[in-house]
């Protein structure tokens, strides 16, 4: 007998007032192999949970970026928002825009340079394609109380108003059944999520809107509030690191391709990277400077760590996150097997 | 125009109507409407939403009608104006700005009904 199975985050869970919606994370191999079209196999997986539930589908051998624009292998390529069993047929599901990547692409977005030798061949997922969306400004999809933002990065329920960040390196540690952190977002997050590069079909921004050294946010000491008090699921510090790594041993650089995250230049600055301080803006200065990130803090000499000490030593190096509880994504997401 | 689009205060009248004509016994309460001041609301969809509180009021079982009116697409975009005034009452300074607001579907409106009519139009649609 055939089955269709996911991974499943209840209503709850999680830091403060856990999963302000019930999670649920698919392959979309285990849609495949379920026979089901995806549409079928998302009303079945809202159907069983009932209440509000953001669905997330996932290529797995495809690859996206992060805010601040590091390559990751495994896309999110479809979200869902679902309540009380069924998904809104005109603003329920929002599908994310394959990429294709050329040498034109690669210039207009640096950032992807290592594409070619890290995941040569990998399709590339980010945000919907903003003409094929009816919701106006946000990549989001709502059902009933349930709403899925930002590409599905991001969770709300729209009656409790609670809401809780999920970034994709997190998602992808509980689709792998790998380690998670359950935690508060903090001031050092809220900046760094704004620390963005310039994407086409990006995850929050349709245009190559905002480059790399400058803020998305622009809010000066404000934007560390952004998300501050909000609860996250995120992956462990060193799987950030290894990829941060990755893009740096390429040679891209913070601050020119890469966005200057807190979480980027201090990797940077741990591995003796070249970071391009003159091409971080003032206004994102500010934003870093009020998380205590500043320009001569990084001028500072670099303790000149390998990539091995970088990675074991990621907790320190890398700032952001309060109070975080480490735990195995596989003791709270629960696998459920449903029958075809 | 004035076939065209009904006033904010007749379609409150003509849906009042609309359930008194059942039965003055029945009660009506409109939400969503609190904060508009003054309206024109689309004629041909007022005598149709009047045709459906007469339907849902002439139910024997159905003693109260509640008529919700939500936004079709649940992100809304909004210009804030921000204003000032002197002790005189004279302007100020106003700044203008944009706030998008996500609301919920009607989903959250509808927990517990079984029998649901849907006669919307598709979006873009009158």
């Amino acid at each position: 007998m055939r089955k269709l199975s996911f991974r499943y985050l209840p209503m709850g869970v999680g830091s403060k007032h856990g999963a302000p919606i019930n999670i649920a994370l698919v392959d979309q191999k285990e849609i495949a192999a379920s026979g089901l079209s995806e549409e079928t196999a998302l009303e079945m997986i809202v159907q069983k949970i009932g209440g509000p539930v953001a669905v997330n589908v996932f290529d797995m051998e495809a690859v996206t970026t992060t805010s601040d624009g590091i390559i990751v292998p495994g896309a999110i390529i479809a979200m869902a928002a679902g309540d009380r069993g069924k998904i809104h047929p005109e603003f329920g599901v929002l599908h994310m825009e394959e990429i294709e990547v050329t040498e034109e692409l690669v210039e207009e977005e640096p950032h992807l340079a290592p594409l070619f030798k890290l995941y040569p061949g990998r399709r590339l997922f980010r945000g919907p394609d903003p003409a094929k969306k009816l919701i106006p400004v946000h990549n989001v999809c709502m059902t009933g109380k349930a709403v899925n933002n930002n590409s599905a990065t991001e969770v709300m329920n729209v009656i409790t108003m609670e809401e809780m960040l999920l970034p994709i390196l997190g998602q992808l540690q509980a689709m792998r059944e790998g380690d998670i952190v359950f935690a508060i977002t903090g001031g050092v997050i809220s900046v760094g999520i704004g620390m963005t590069v310039a994407e086409k079909f990006g995850r929050v921004f349709p245009t190559r809107q905002f480059k790399a050294g400058d803020t998305a946010h622009n809010s000066g000491g404000y934007a560390q509030t952004l998300k501050a008090t909000i609860p996250c699921l995120a992956a462990p510090k060193e799987v950030l690191a290894r990829y941060i790594l990755d893009v740096l041993e390429c040679g891209l650089v913070p601050g020119r391709e890469l966005g200057c995250s807190p979480a980027v230049l201090s990797v940077a600055h741990a591995f003796a990277a070249e970071i391009a301080l003159d091409q971080i803006t003032p206004r994102a200065w500010l934003e870093l400077e009020s998380v205590g990130i500043s320009r001569k803090g990084l001028e500072q000499p670099s303790p000149e760590l390998d990539r091995a000490e970088i990675i074991a030593r990621a907790d320190e190096i890398i700032p952001g996150l309060v109070e975080p509880r480490r735990v195995s994504s596989k003791d709270y997401f629960k696998k459920i097997e449903l029958a075809v | 125009m004035r076939l065209m689009h009904t006033s904010l205060p007749e379609f409150k009248l003509k849906v009042q109507g609309a359930v008194i004509r059942q039965s003055p016994h029945k009660t009506l309460k409109i939400k969503g409407l609190e904060n508009l001041k003054c309206a024109k609301m689309q004629s041909l969809r007022t005598g149709r939403i009047e045709d459906s509180v007469e339907k849902i009021a002439a139910d024997k079982e159905t003693s109260r009608v509640e008529v919700v009116v939500m936004p079709r697409v649940p992100e809304t975009m909004h210009t804030v104006i921000v204003k000032g005034y002197d002790k005189d009452g004279n302007p100020t300074k106003a700044i203008l700005e944009v706030i998008n607001i996500i609301h919920p579907t009607e989903e959250v409106e509808l927990e517990g009904f079984e029998h649901i009519e849907d006669r919307r139009p598709t979006i873009g649609r009158h």
